[in-house]
């Protein structure tokens, strides 16, 4: 391998899923292990004693899971500091998504897998849930996600630049269509103008990336048989501008999955800081 | 009007186009005291070496050269140079030298620190009489860390601690220039100098047109190259200066255009060839049409198969050249001659012979990979000693990996993550880092330079002037051009340059002043991003993804 290329070892054994979902064997068993660890731990304290949160086993579990909850949250740092580089952000993120959920494990653990009765700790307790089950389903749609957008659609694009994007094929198809015959004038006005005016969000890409792709240039093939050589081929320029379309739009509506889910996961993960930081306050102060 | 006239007609529209800036780029701060306009055909017959030519073909050659007047002890050019033009001596007297061995105070024409050589990096230098000149040695493939290497160029074969002086009729730099390699020496005006100066594509046509200036352009290269260029090729390793000498004076030396067939399937066999520089694409008749088997690359050899094999007098191959193209050939006769005489050879050939097999069988097996091979030919990944791949499978499109740049690099990213789709990978549009990188050829300023002598290709911003000529050149569209917001002030060189806005080409560094590595790499969250180093590796990957 020369000095200048970084690339993946090969994982001959692993199946394709597990390659998919594990990217890195040790971290996964490495957390099963922790998990394996943790439970012994309670398991054994369960049969010598009662746990709850202030107890001395509750309370080292509690600092246990505050600690990791540091160390989780330096993924967000990380992202912040790519310019120092301070490790590859991989291993962050591995850290990030194994550890919490060895956070919640602890947290249960900490209040004895009981649900608080105090206002405070069962907001800490729910925001916890929370912050895990949909960093769970961030993880999900990341994996899935990219997977559906690379199984069949031919363009790759920004979602930034997405607008941007429609507008340009939008004002192509005006131009092109100010030089055809009046049926495709009237074809464009009915069928394909309402379509290019901005992107679309349509929940069919989830099931079948290609939003029914066939369907829908099905209403170009009657047009077609009916127009002289040339209109035709104006007609084959119109039909890829909208098949590009639909693919921005299927780049669009699942790219917009890919970013939105954090606005499930990030306002909620501050407020549990904020919350943790009351509760250690609290904890120490009485 | 075709569209490959079209084509063609524009090229040289654009060649017109350009002719003031790229003459007079090269003459800021370097000791040129006179460059001439654009010559006439008239002008030009005055020059012995194009009399051969009619007025039609010299006036299509015309924005392609020039006639400067240099002063006495200005540095032509420097070892590591890349350079698209080549000088012919009208008068005066012109030094070529290994710069490390002058004990001279002469200026560099832009910066001395750039040029650093191999022989610097080595301990033991004075061990290897050629220590001095390599500069881009070349592993041979599939043996790395054996440290094999051998020279890429050499424009003279100079003796350790000795120069040569050029005079009037000579011609130097074209080997280099129509190769795309580096230069490997210093040349230098010793007395007042009036040079012609013909820039690559003009030099093509006129190898073409004329068989006279062919040959003599070859026969240079036969005096002054081809022997040390021999002894170094891993394939001639170990056998006897006088038999390579006496080889060197046989083999014959062919230059391929693009798409060019140099052996056909099935027809007989005639030589041995060996790959000075370029690519050549291997395809086998399958069904009806033809499957790539493998690509060459320099210093490869074609023809062991059929050579020694018995009972195959045909070609087992269609070779075809990919690009612009040079090889030798050496005829069936005088490789056996060799072979005899030194079975160590024979041994070698046997080995690739071997390869090759092998090769063609997993390929006919295997057809994705006569694609990918297709793929990376069409795409120039054979080149690339570090492109970036993203998988997108994996990616979540997040661009960490282009803000990572971006903040790596004083918010300017050096690529966009747009580009070629194989399989599940994205080829982003970002340097390869090419083996033979057109982009470094003609730079006016030497800005764009491999650091180290590495594989790395950088650009030096304060030596850039922005004339775009390596964003123009990279296949891959790689360099971008960045707007600096400020103008050039009235005093810069060259002149045209004063007043307008100043731009600097911009590119992918791989990072290496960090070693954390590159920042593509390094910050993207869900490890997508990878740089392979040639097209096996990117073979792995895929394999990866299809285990």
């Amino acid at each position: 391998m020369k000095k200048t290329a970084i690339y993946q070892r090969k994982r001959p054994h692993a199946s394709r899923v597990f390659n998919k979902w594990v990217q890195s064997p040790r971290w996964f068993w490495g957390f099963w292990i922790a998990v394996a660890v943790c439970l012994a731990i309670y398991i054994v304290n369960v049969l010598f004693g009662r746990v709850h949160p202030s107890s001395v086993w509750g309370l080292g579990y509690g600092i246990a899971a505050a600690v990791l909850f540091v160390g989780i949250f330096t993924y967000a740092l990380r992202r912040r500091t790519m310019r120092f580089r301070p490790g590859r952000t991989w291993y962050y993120l591995q850290f990030h998504v194994y550890g919490g959920a060895l956070f919640l494990l602890l947290m249960f653990m900490h209040v004895g897998f009981k649900v608080p009765h105090g206002a405070h700790t069962w907001w800490l307790w729910a925001l916890s849930i929370w912050v895990v089950v949909s960093g769970l389903l961030g993880i999900v749609l990341q994996k899935w996600i990219p997977t559906l957008l690379n199984s069949g659609l031919s363009i790759e694009v920004h979602y930034d630049r997405i607008p941007e994007l429609v507008e340009s094929i939008k004002k192509k198809a005006e131009t092109l269509v100010d030089s055809c015959s009046a049926p495709i004038r009237s074809f464009y006005r009915k069928n394909l103008a309402p379509a290019l005016v901005t992107p679309e969000t349509r929940l069919i890409y989830y099931l079948d990336i290609t939003g029914g792709l066939q369907a829908r240039t099905k209403q170009f093939d009657h047009l077609r048989a009916l127009l002289p050589a040339d209109e035709q081929e104006k007609l084959d320029a119109l039909q890829d501008m909208y098949r590009t379309k639909l693919e921005i739009d299927a780049h669009y509506t699942l790219q917009k999955a890919l970013r939105w889910w954090l606005y499930l996961h990030v306002p909620v993960s501050i407020l549990l800081v904020a919350l943790l930081i009351v509760h250690l306050y609290a904890v120490l102060y009485y | 009007m075709s569209d490959e006239t079209t084509a063609k007609d524009l090229a040289a529209e654009e060649r017109e186009r350009l002719f003031d800036d790229r003459w007079s780029a090269y003459g800021a701060n370097t000791g040129i005291e006179q460059i001439s306009e654009r010559l006439s055909p008239e002008a030009l017959r005055r020059y012995d070496i194009f009399q051969p030519y009619d007025d039609a073909f010299l006036e299509k050659l015309t924005p392609d050269i020039t006639v400067a007047q240099w002063k006495a002890d200005a540095i032509l050019f420097e070892e590591g140079n890349y350079l698209d033009l080549a000088f012919y001596v009208v008068e005066g007297t012109v030094d070529v030298f290994l710069k490390k061995q002058r004990d001279t105070a002469v200026l560099p024409i832009f910066d001395a620190s750039r040029i650093v050589t191999e022989d610097e990096l080595a301990s033991d230098v004075n061990s290897d009489p050629y220590g001095k000149t390599v500069f881009f040695g070349q592993v041979e493939k599939g043996k790395e860390g054996d440290g094999i290497t051998y020279l890429s160029t050499m424009e003279f074969d100079l003796p350790y601690g000795s120069a040569v002086q050029l005079g009037p009729g000579e011609i130097f730099g074209e080997i280099g220039a129509l190769n795309g390699w580096p230069q490997s020496v210093t040349a230098r005006a010793e007395t007042d100098c009036t040079l012609v100066q013909i820039r690559v594509p003009a030099l093509r046509q006129m190898k073409k047109e004329s068989s006279a200036f062919n040959d003599r352009i070859d026969t240079i290269y036969r005096e002054r190259t081809l022997t040390t260029q021999l002894k170094l090729t891993p394939l001639f390793r170990g056998v006897e200066e006088a038999f390579i000498d006496a080889l060197a004076k046989k083999v014959a030396l062919v230059s391929c255009s693009p798409d060019d067939v140099i052996a056909r399937e099935g027809d007989s066999v005639d030589a041995l060839y060996l790959v000075r520089s370029g690519f050549l694409r291997l395809s086998q008749q399958m069904g009806e049409g033809d499957m790539v088997v493998t690509y060459l690359s320099k210093g490869m050899t074609f023809g062991d198969v059929e050579l020694l094999i018995d009972g195959i007098d045909t070609w087992q191959f269609t070779m075809t050249s990919v690009g612009f193209t040079e090889l030798v050939k050496i005829e069936r006769d005088d490789l056996l001659a060799v072979t005899q005489r030194f079975p160590a050879i024979k041994r070698r050939l046997w080995k690739t012979t071997v390869t090759r097999i092998k090769e063609t069988g997993y390929t006919r097996k295997h057809l994705d990979k006569s694609e990918l091979i297709e793929f990376s030919l069409a795409k120039g990944l054979v080149q690339g000693n570090s492109i970036l791949v993203i998988d997108l499978d994996v990616c979540t499109r997040c661009d960490d990996c282009v803000r990572g740049c971006e903040s790596t690099h004083g918010g300017r990213p050096r690529f966009v993550r747009e580009g070629e789709k194989y399989g599940n990978f994205l080829v982003a549009r970002s340097c390869y880092h090419c083996e033979d990188p057109v982009c470094l050829i003609g730079c006016p300023t030497g800005a764009i330079r491999r650091a180290n002598v590495g594989e790395v290709v950088e650009i030096e911003d304060s030596l850039c002037i922005g004339c775009s000529n390596c964003a123009t050149k990279c296949p891959y569209d790689a360099i971008i051009m960045h707007d600096t917001g400020t103008t050039w002030p009235e005093t810069a060189l060259p002149e045209w340059l004063r007043g307008r806005p100043r731009k600097v080409a911009s590119k992918c560094d791989l990072c290496q002043d960090s070693e954390a590595g590159p920042a593509c790499v390094n910050n993207c969250p869900h490890s997508c991003a990878f740089r392979v180093g040639s097209v096996e590796e990117f073979q792995n990957l895929l394999a990866v993804d299809d285990a």
